[in-house]
């Protein structure tokens, strides 16, 4: 592989949701947010989350807010544009608080949303920030009873003197109205900062983990719950590592799996203990030597940690790289893709500049066929497992034009620039995108930049 | 050596910039700095005790020579060094971090509203503080809550003198 450009030549083209050997281009569909340049603090987007059947996307941010986009029933009359994605519902679900105990302001910012699979109309997500998990409850209403006896239409009584008659209210239509309402907040459960939320596949159970513990929770309980593992210390000075990242596996309800900042995962079974202190498997790479430096230990840290759609594979991020693991094996990952190694000279900077604590997320395609995660200057990238291609892609809103293709991008390490590449030193460190997410059945991806969200589907031909 | 030295100047900075950050201290990433400041803290020191020694192997063989022998870690000579990186470099080679950390804490304190000395602790302040010094109080310290601290609290920067490096975490 050449080392003076990323990535090496590759076409665009990769294998599409629907299955191997299909060539996905990708093309701008929609970008949500404001366009200004000067972007306040809270709109920066922390989090985004397709529901199970792609139909609803929702983003959390560092206000506390939840904004909800619903895609649109098909347009039959132009075929060749995927529904879009209008804002369906936006409420506040989080608001500053202040422990007064321990002098701590607690941050509003949303930290995870995850979506409860649907049972009835009503569709329900978690969302949490540093110390509270919320279960929304999010509902349309498109009636309303009109007609009481005792009240008027604006809801002031009516003087009994007056009520002559005697009628039976109705529902009659109106606008549709989407309400969200918290049915459960699950409150001081946590000492630490909370990284991560995940339902369990029995749709009744949650898991919750901070730096330090995780915790198992039931839906309809929020006075107590379980705590599952916990790898504080007797003496905090001996503490060598956190937790960074939990989640459940997608169809066995006893067993989930948490991520350290060694670099590690640990695979625990609920079946073997209560406590799940001691794990199932360790999933542990041995560190290069040739690799060491000061930030060894920052860079590997994982950021995220995915199962697959089959399960059988899980995925983890940590600062230049995304490697999958087969569950069945322990000692090394399966794949590794290196996301932007022409950092790895850059680390120091990086550290000043704190970008090296940066948390990317990743998320598998529908059919566990293509990974992508983010990068810098709005770049993201799309690693194709199948046919072992990598692209990297830029949000931008340059290519902002309706179905306009995106163009790879390629970025210049050291040597001669080539045109339309760019040097490693323009990069724009400022412009980050933490958080994707991939619609689970078709190929819609959702990308959010710092404060805006954009929507890219596959070109339609 | 150099590069080690920066290091250990940034990741203390930013260790201080913690306190203050809304939300409170991140455990996670207090861990990273105090790891990374460590590893800094290591080779900057075994580069110094190195140059120690060769130093003191130099003078006795040629008591003229003032050229200090090419090091292979650094390439420094006192002379450079920074206001900033002198308070920072140690008296003596075992000296520990925990003096220079006082140091720096001497020289950069800005919002810090008393002089947090154990001597000169106003008897108004609850019991408890006094027992901060036994290893049970330590204990009682190291424990869940992680706090932060707006420059109000004399025993917020009393554990920072209190504690080595090592326990940055917990002191913060």
């Amino acid at each position: 592989m050449c080392r003076c450009c990323y990535p090496p030549s590759c076409p665009t083209s990769m294998a599409g949701a629907g299955g191997g050997g299909n060539d996905v281009q990708w093309c701008f569909s929609q970008v949500k947010g404001a366009i200004d340049d000067d972007v306040a603090e809270a709109d920066i987007i922390s989090t985004v989350e397709f529901n199970h059947s792609g139909e609803l996307l929702a983003t959390g941010d560092k206000g506390g807010r939840v904004v909800i986009f619903q895609q649109e029933t098909e347009n039959k009359s132009q075929p060749q544009c995927r529904s879009e994605y209008n804002v369906y519902s936006t409420f506040q679900s989080h608001e500053p608080e202040f422990d007064y105990l321990k002098s701590l302001e607690i941050e509003e910012k949303i930290n995870k949303i995850r979506w409860l699979p649907q049972k009835n109309a009503a569709q329900f997500l978690l969302s949490t920030n540093d110390k509270t998990i919320k279960l929304w409850k999010i509902s349309e209403r498109d009636k309303r009873p009109e007609g009481y006896n005792l009240k008027e239409e604006d809801g002031r009584y009516r003087d009994a003197a007056t009520i002559t008659t005697l009628r039976v209210p109705v529902f009659r239509p109106m606008d549709l109205m989407v309400e969200a309402s918290p049915r459960r907040v699950f409150v001081n459960g946590h000492t630490y900062h909370i990284n991560s939320i995940s339902v369990n596949s029995d749709n009744e159970t949650y898991l919750s983990a901070d730096d330090l513990r995780i915790n198992l929770w039931h839906l309809e309980i929020t006075d107590r719950s379980f705590n599952v593992v916990d790898i504080k210390p007797a003496n905090m000075e001996e503490l060598t590592e956190v937790i960074t990242a939990t989640e459940f596996h997608p169809h066995q309800c006893n067993t989930f799996v948490y991520s350290s900042s060694k670099g590690t995962i640990r695979l625990c079974d609920m079946r073997a203990s209560a406590l799940c202190d001691k794990h199932s498997k360790l999933f542990e790479e041995p560190e290069d030597p040739s690799n060491r430096s000061f930030f060894s230990e920052i860079i590997s840290s994982i950021s995220d940690v995915k199962f697959s759609h089959n399960g059988r594979y899980m995925m983890t991020r940590d600062y230049l790289s995304v490697k999958i693991w087969d569950l069945n094996m322990e000692n090394r990952p399966v794949e590794t893709y290196q996301v932007h190694e022409y950092l790895r000279s850059k680390l120091c900077s990086l550290y000043e500049n704190d970008c090296i604590f940066d948390k990317f997320e990743c998320c598998w395609n529908g059919n566990d066929s293509v990974v992508m995660t983010g990068s810098y200057n709005n770049f993201f990238r799309m690693l194709d497992r199948s046919q072992r291609r990598d692209v990297t892609l830029e949000a931008s809103r340059e290519s902002c034009k309706p179905r306009q293709v995106l163009k790879p991008r390629r970025v210049c390490a050291g040597g001669k620039r080539k045109k339309d590449e760019i040097s490693v030193d323009s990069l724009d460190f400022n412009k980050k995108i933490l958080h994707t997410a991939w619609h689970p059945q078709e190929n819609i991806i959702a990308v959010a930049t710092t404060n805006n969200l954009y929507i890219f589907q596959e070109k339609m031909n | 050596m150099d590069m080690a030295k920066r290091i250990m100047a940034l990741s203390i900075s930013k260790l201080y910039s913690l306190r203050t950050q809304r939300g409170g201290l991140s455990l996670h990433r207090s861990l990273l700095l105090s790891m990374t400041m460590r590893a800094a803290r290591d080779i900057y020191h075994a580069a110094q005790l190195l140059r120690d020694a060769e130093e003191e192997q130099v003078v006795p063989c040629a008591p003229d020579a003032a050229i200090e022998e090419p090091m292979e870690i650094s390439k420094d000579s006192p002379q450079t060094l920074t206001p900033k990186e002198v308070a920072m470099k140690p008296q003596e080679p075992k000296e520990t971090l925990e003096d220079d950390k006082e140091n720096r804490c001497a020289s950069e304190r800005h919002s810090r509203k008393r002089c947090c000395k154990t001597a000169v602790e106003p008897d108004f302040l609850p019991l408890k503080k006094a027992k901060m010094d036994t290893d049970e109080e330590k204990q009682h310290l190291q424990g869940e809550v992680l706090r932060t601290n707006n420059g109000n609290s004399c025993r917020q920067a009393e554990t920072l003198t209190a504690f080595p490096t090592n326990r940055a975490i917990v002191a913060c």
